[in-house]
């Protein structure tokens, strides 16, 4: 062996074992607990089988989380990546403060969701409801993240607060992957800033394009930190997410081999999306090409 | 040259990554001979209400043991953590929790030291010791009842001075001064529903005085239902909101706290745990406390009052003696008189007497044995008695509440 692959295996055997130690060892545990009835706590346990499985379908609990969190990610995944890209065309233009203003909308990206959380947790509570009280709208002096039927909106709010500043990013390194002679010929040409946008711009960043669809439903499926810091999946059950539920029941109610199981079903059905999501767009990026 | 840096400095890096991850676990039990080293004791607490206290009666402890040190342990949102370094298999030396379901389950899993017929155990209240017996269902006590609280309500009595109010005695008259509060233009309640587990205080008071005798006892054989059971608490408990302000979640315990504090509410529904913090936000306050009553029939009505803080020891701990030692500082008489006057709470220690102005309406309905348990402790922690309540809340929605309280206690069951 050469010398020098031995410094790469170096490099690379640690960090795989590492990663199975800490990653995907625990992943096949939870694969185990789930066919069984630990309540996270006792010594022993016995199997059940499918039980869990068959239970997790019939759980209202569930679906219900199941319901919320996929609306909530189809909908904050089509605002965000929006948001963005108008963004980030913005910054790519040539204005005045340009850096300064690159920095600014990345800066939420920098911050702690916990953090951004508890903060806008005052200002909902305190802030906006004294500041419409003022203004004499009575109606909307209330703290939205108290109301079943608005609280989502606050979660959608300060997500796409924070979420918006990486997929900036992104668009706009793939903004800066397109030549600029292919604007000046489509300028002689005479074509509008619409077409423009249509057929140049928006297909030469396809691939950024999907690799943000992709990765913003996949982390908006997840969601958590939001949940944890802004409503604690309340008021009632509004908004129970998924991974909230399996963390909140599964160590706090004790069913840990349950939620186990759930976790199970949902790691399927994150990948069976993502799986599609990649199949659709990438064919559309082939199209577009 | 080169190579072996590589090697060495990877080698240095995985082992100080490993050792960082397993650093955080281990409960630092290290094998100390017993020849005069110093051994030390993990000691876990869930209130973080009582942490200055216990860092002084630490500090007093290890004075008069200078061979023992106790690390102090009290992470935010104790109980999870305390559950999964249990599951770890990694259980703190003396252990401070709540008489709660989290006792209940760590209790039956044999993870705590059997405690009945200890000598410990003779010098506190028998009523106490029953209650834990009662919460997680075992013959045996695994645990030393330290402290108990209580759950009523709280009352500014200046406002009551003011509006010339004296403290109900039944249902009715209760209703009666919500009403006067309304009339002159103040606010008899201040809910604090952003922070889910704030409807619990008021329903166990509901709860404790009408329910049936062994309720849940007859639940789990079937006997009976929460809509049977309970109807005449849910509606009650949903009469009371139309007595609070106007956004009845958008506010939290501490906002509460302060907002009480400050006199926007003549009643506050809330345990005596919330009186320092009230204190803090504004010390020259004139509280006292009086037990919801939820019946007519004022011998009916019960003050809650459960064990809000027991001490127990680890079944497997390496150190029996030193942790012993350091649970029979903590049970001594002025050790508990320390913890319960700075806490506002009562004492399960016998002769042990609280007397803050705050509480001495209490103190009669104590001694005279009018209490009875919190209700939710009976409750399995995955029902989320907590959110199902703001469920009804929001929906005014008494029946569909307790429908989905049977529901859950069943698929509860089933687990």
């Amino acid at each position: 062996m050469r010398s020098s692959m031995k410094t790469y295996y170096w490099m690379v055997v640690p960090a795989v074992a590492i990663f199975f130690v800490f990653h995907t060892y625990p992943v096949l545990m939870g694969i185990f607990y789930s066919f069984t009835n630990w309540n996270g706590l006792s010594p022993d346990y016995d199997f059940v089988g499918l039980r869990n499985y068959l239970n997790v379908f019939r759980d209202g609990n569930v679906l219900d989380a199941y319901g919320f969190t996929i609306k909530f990610a189809l909908l904050t995944t089509v605002i965000v990546n929006t948001i963005s890209l108008v963004v980030a065309m913005g910054l790519n233009a040539r204005i005045r403060l340009k850096n300064f203003f690159r920095g600014v909308y990345f800066l939420p990206n920098v911050l702690s969701m916990l953090i951004i959380g508890f903060i806008f947790n005052y200002l909902f509570s305190n802030v906006f409801p004294d500041a419409f009280e003022r203004m004499g709208l009575d109606s909307l002096a209330f703290n939205i993240l108290g109301k079943e039927n608005t609280a989502w909106i606050g979660v959608v709010i300060v997500t796409v607060w924070q979420a918006t500043a990486f997929n900036i990013m992104l668009y706009l390194a793939g903004l800066q992957t397109i030549p600029s002679d292919l604007y000046e010929a489509s300028s002689l040409d005479g074509a509008g800033k619409w077409r423009e946008f249509w057929s140049i711009t928006f297909p030469m960043i396809a691939p950024f394009f999907t690799i943000n669809m992709v990765l913003a439903m996949k982390n908006f499926l997840m969601v958590f930190d939001q949940i944890v810091a802004l409503t604690g999946g309340g008021p009632g059950k509004a908004t129970m997410s998924i991974s909230y539920l399996i963390y909140t029941d599964g160590f706090q109610g004790g069913s840990f081999a349950y939620q186990s199981a759930n976790a199970v079903v949902y790691f399927i059905i994150i990948v069976f999306i993502s799986v599609i999501q990649l199949k659709f767009l990438q064919r559309r990026e082939m199209d577009l090409g | 040259m080169n190579k072996k840096w590589t090697t060495f400095s990877v080698c240095v890096l995985t082992a100080a990554s490993v050792a960082g991850c397993g650093a955080g676990g281990t409960g630092g039990a290290k094998d100390e001979s017993a020849a005069g080293k110093q051994v030390e004791i993990q000691f876990f607490q869930y209130k973080p209400e009582a942490r200055g206290t216990f860092d002084e009666l630490i500090k007093q402890f290890e004075a008069q043991n200078p061979n023992i040190k106790v690390v102090h342990n009290n992470p935010p949102d104790a109980s999870t953590v305390l559950k999964t370094n249990v599951a770890r298999g990694d259980v703190p030396d003396v252990i401070a929790i709540g008489g709660d379901n989290v006792y209940a389950s760590l209790a039956q899993s044999g993870v705590f030291a059997d405690f009945t017929g200890a000598p410990e155990l003779a010098n506190i209240q028998e009523a106490y010791v029953q209650m834990i017996k009662d919460v997680a269902g075992t013959d045996n006590a695994y645990a030393i009842p330290y402290a108990a609280n209580a759950n009523g309500v709280i009352y500014n009595k200046t406002i009551f001075k003011e509006l010339n109010l004296s403290v109900p005695k039944t249902w009715d008259e209760f209703i009666a001064i919500c009403q006067k509060i309304q009339a002159a233009g103040k606010l008899p309640f201040y809910f604090t529903f952003k922070d889910s587990w704030t409807t619990l205080p008021s329903f166990n008071a509901i709860a404790a005085s009408l329910q049936e005798d062994r309720f849940f006892e007859k639940r789990k054989a079937g006997q009976t239902t929460f809509a049977a059971g309970y109807k005449e608490i849910a509606e009650k408990y949903l009469q009371l909101m139309q007595y609070g302000q106007k956004d009845l979640f958008g506010k939290g315990y501490n906002d509460g706290n302060v907002a009480f504090a400050n006199g926007e509410s003549a009643m506050y529904l809330q345990g005596v745990w919330a009186i320092p913090e009230i204190k803090k936000a504004n010390p020259n306050i004139e509280l006292g406390v009086f037990p919801l009553p939820a019946s007519n029939d004022p011998d009916q009505n019960l003050l809650v009052s459960g064990v809000d803080l027991l001490v127990t020891m680890s079944a497997s701990t390496k150190h029996p003696e030193e942790a012993k030692k350091f649970i029979n500082f903590l049970i001594r008489a002025e050790t508990s008189k320390t913890y319960i006057d700075q806490q506002k709470s009562f004492s399960a220690v016998k002769g042990v007497v609280q007397e803050d102005a705050s509480v001495s309406d209490l103190k009669p309905v104590i001694e005279k044995g009018a209490v009875a348990d919190f209700p939710d402790h009976y409750i399995p922690s995955s029902m989320k008695l907590d959110q199902l309540l703001q469920e009804a809340i929001l929906k005014k929605d008494a029946d569909g509440f307790l429908k989905k309280m049977d529901a859950e206690w069943d698929k509860a069951q089933k687990r």
